[in-house]
């Protein structure tokens, strides 16, 4: 097949551009880390990568709604807490009244502390986490008035279509205490109470505090799942972010090794070019 | 009897021809780099032989040779490998045009990243989840407000940046339109000039490979199939002239569009009686036809709308079939010819899928907000507001934008089928009270990945909208893109090493070798010398007969 000069040097030409091109495409992924740059390179890639971050930012959505979450049952947990050292010193305070040896002024001392007290257990279902009232139902806006708690569920999502009811509505917690503690008052202001009359109190607060704490063991449970939702969560990141890298992100080593082999190939080419495209017929002739 | 002076003649001829072929050798040396150069060579061919057979011929031993003669000055071509050229190369121009395009395409939509559509939605989600944590917060409301605006400027922008990219492409095809006319006028041009010179029994070659290369050029354009037509009434034309070219747009595999789409056609005379005398050196009057491509809206420059019909002269062309630069151009910006049912293209397809991704994602959002009921316990307005272009024009409520409290996010279910004003007092209390309920973020935010078949507003959605969500939807948009830009990328690939082959072959059989040149050099420089010494020899022998007979004894 007959070859000329032209055909030489053209082809050189081609070839030299088409190294060019492969190692600009090294280059590119080197300095990006990322396999694709467009989703052309690599369509599959480019649509699986836009799955994987819809993913990845979800569970880093998730982790954020659960600290929220963490902090509604932690402020419960905690409040509800005082609440039961409140109903315990008030439970002290009723068992010396009771004894017979105390006199109306010394109850009437006693009566002032259980107000005192009652007005504290008031504070804590006015307690305020974040800007809301965790204890008013879905009016978290608004401080609850005594006795009239709103009602209504607090849910946050804390996992794809979870949700976790994170609020313990007042009118449930301190359904009953307020109406015995104003009882218990009275009793203790009125002169004609006997000791068995306020030892009658005894009990009932005794159930006060029980309902107090078997509410905090469902605000504990309600902990727990959390802390496990946590741990899922974060070992889910770990993998999410996994995947992702996997599918979009080059390997380094390799990337590098195939732009030194370019590279070579290239000088190859561009020596042999030289070689061939200089020599012609007529250095030779006389 | 040989005549005397018969060895001269022989010897003179020679030296000429030598000569015409050194100088055709230095003129091919001379365009060894001129683009679209075909090297010539001169066909040598004995002369007429003496004596010729008859009764009268002198009986000396014959035929004696009388030298040497130049038959014609030819280009030496492949005109097989000159169409292999122009097909492999309008695909290569139509597969460029649209590997380009896409490529505009992929830089705008830049996915994956972390600019795109598909992350500004991430954030939108986020900030309603955040809403859902935080309902009576203020600076979580104006979250949602500022990243709703984001969404629908993101919207905005893709659409804007396509639309202006379609609209480039469309004064591209107006340039195109008019460089394939312009090409084809000089074609008719060089025609005239050759029909000048062919009668005489020359063969222009020039002119021919200036013709050549102009119609390769034009083939990167569009699919043309040339015809070369020689009149009728053309004088001595000799047998290797090529004739006036007659230029017709063919879809790919090569059959004609309704009867024929001449840019150019040339009118064989009829060789019938009165005609016969007429001296009419281009006797083919050619008839140049403008190719014109019109748009839906308007009248052809500049090209506004749809491509709806592409005309040459009288005859429609009504498919994308021919391929070539105009045909990638015209599938990347738009266009609804005869046979088509609708309007198709890259461009304008993308841009229709985010018209009713925008317009579903937009009802829908509204829809649902309009069951909730915001912190003052009036039921949502509409969200987003955007008319008839949904991308476009997509906007986030100004009020809302105003003042975060109007959002929607609490649901309840008794009020939420209610049209606005209608709630009750009594019911308006619970919903103030109400401030924490944040049903209806949940629902806000779950629209993005909600099945279309359980969409509730009334919004009708298009062919392929029917299952799959709003995020599934907008991944298939991206992966369709990456499917047919790698496509078209590959094509092109492939397509180049095709062209670049047969452009290698032509080349082998047409290009100027200067080794080979050079070595025609010295061949015809040593002839020429041997003929000049056999003038030199004669010279002597006459000399002889000259002046040494008859000078016996003097």
């Amino acid at each position: 097949m007959r070859v000329t000069q032209s055909m030489l040097s053209n082809n050189m030409l081609r070839n030299l551009s088409n190294n060019y091109n492969k190692m600009g495409k090294l280059q590119d992924q080197l300095t990006t880390q990322k396999r694709i740059t467009r989703p052309s390179d690599d369509p599959v890639v480019a649509m699986l990568g836009l799955g994987y971050r819809d993913s990845l930012n979800k569970v880093q959505q998730y982790s954020r709604n659960i600290s929220e979450a963490t902090n509604w049952l932690d402020s419960t947990d905690d409040a509800i807490s005082q609440g039961v050292k409140v109903l315990q010193r008030i439970r002290e305070l009723t068992v010396q009244a009771s004894n017979g040896t105390y006199e109306e002024a010394q109850r009437g001392a006693i009566a002032v502390e259980v107000d005192q007290l009652k007005e504290q257990l008031e504070t804590i279902a006015q307690t305020q986490v974040g800007g809301k009232y965790i204890f008013n139902g879905e009016n978290t806006n608004k401080a609850p008035a005594v006795g009239n708690f709103s009602d209504g569920d607090v849910e946050l999502e804390i996992f794809d279509g979870i949700k976790l009811n994170v609020n313990t509505k007042g009118s449930e917690l301190f359904k009953s205490v307020f109406e015995t503690l104003d009882k218990l008052k009275s009793n203790l202001e009125d002169k004609t109470a006997s000791d068995t009359d306020i030892s009658g109190f005894l009990d009932t607060l005794d159930i006060e505090i029980d309902h107090f704490l078997k509410i905090q063991a469902d605000v504990g449970a309600k902990q727990n799942r959390v802390d496990m939702m946590k741990d899922r969560l974060s070992s889910q990141e770990t993998i999410a972010t996994e995947i992702m890298s996997k599918n979009e992100d080059v390997e380094i080593e390799k990337v590098i090794t195939e732009l030194i082999t370019q590279e070579s190939v290239q000088r190859a080419a561009l020596s042999v070019g030289a070689r061939i495209i200089q020599p012609s017929l007529v250095d030779f002739l006389r | 009897m040989v005549s005397t002076f018969h060895g001269l003649e022989t010897a003179k001829r020679g030296m000429t021809t030598q000569q015409l072929a050194l100088y055709t050798t230095g003129h091919n040396i001379a365009n060894a780099n001129t683009p679209g150069y075909t090297r010539q060579r001169v066909s040598f061919a004995t002369a007429e032989p003496f004596p010729g057979a008859g009764l009268n011929r002198p009986q000396i031993p014959g035929q004696l040779g009388t030298g040497v003669e130049a038959g014609a000055i030819e280009r030496v071509r492949d005109a097989f490998l000159d169409e292999q050229y122009r097909s492999e190369n309008t695909k290569l121009g139509y597969y460029s045009s649209q590997s380009s395009a896409l490529a505009k395409m992929e830089d705008i939509l830049n996915e994956p990243s972390d600019t795109g559509l598909q992350a500004v939605m991430g954030k939108f989600w986020n900030s309603l989840q955040d809403l859902a944590n935080n309902p009576q917060n203020s600076a979580t409301r104006q979250a949602v407000a500022s990243n709703g605006q984001m969404v629908a400027e993101t919207f905005n922008y893709y659409y804007n940046s396509l639309e202006r990219i379609q609209s480039d492409l469309g004064n591209e095809i107006d340039v195109t339109v008019g460089n394939i006319n312009a090409i084809v006028n000089n074609i008719n041009e060089l025609n005239k000039q050759i029909a000048a010179v062919e009668p005489h029994g020359m063969l222009p070659n020039d002119l021919y490979d200036k013709r050549d290369l102009l119609v390769d050029q034009l083939s990167q354009l569009v699919n043309v199939k040339v015809h070369a037509v020689k009149p009728k009434q053309y004088g001595q034309a000799s047998p290797q002239a090529a004739g006036l070219y007659e230029i017709e747009i063919v879809k790919a595999d090569g059959t004609s569009y309704g009867s024929g789409a001449k840019l150019l056609s040339v009118n064989p005379a009829d060789g019938s009686g009165a005609k016969l005398l007429s001296v009419n050196p281009a006797d083919g009057s050619a008839t140049v036809n403008s190719l014109t491509v019109k748009g839906s809206n308007g009248t052809g420059k500049p090209l506004e709308g749809n491509v709806s019909s592409i005309t040459v002269g009288e005859v429609t062309i009504n498919n994308l079939e021919f391929l070539g630069e105009l045909g990638g151009l015209i599938e990347s910006y738009g266009y609804k010819l005869d046979e088509d049912t609708k309007v198709s293209g890259y461009y304008s397809d993308m841009l229709e899928k985010l018209n009713n991704l925008a317009k579903a994602f937009a009802s829908e959002f509204n829809k649902v907000h309009r069951q909730g009921f915001d912190l003052s316990g009036h039921k949502g307005k509409d969200f987003f507001e955007f008319a008839e272009k949904a991308a476009k024009t997509l906007k986030v409520n100004k009020n809302i934008m105003n003042d975060g409290s109007l959002i929607a996010a609490g649901f309840d279910a008794d009020v939420a089928n209610i049209p606005n004003d209608s709630i009750g007092v009594e019911k308006r209390e619970s919903l103030l009270a109400s401030s924490g309920n944040n049903s209806n973020a949940f629902r806000l935010a779950n629209i993005m990945s909600k099945d279309f078949s359980q969409y509730e507003s009334n919004v009708t959605l298009p062919d392929g909208m029917t299952n799959g969500s709003i995020n599934s939807y907008y991944a298939s948009i991206i992966g369709d893109l990456g499917v047919d830009a790698q496509s078209a990328n590959r094509n092109k690939e492939n397509v180049q090493v095709l062209v670049d082959s047969v452009q290698y072959n032509r080349q082998s059989v047409s290009g100027v070798s200067l080794d080979e040149e050079l070595t025609n050099m010295i061949t015809f420089q040593h002839a020429y010398n041997a003929s000049a010494r056999m003038i030199t020899v004669i010279d002597e022998m006459l000399d002889k007969i000259i002046n040494g007979m008859g000078v016996v004894g003097r």
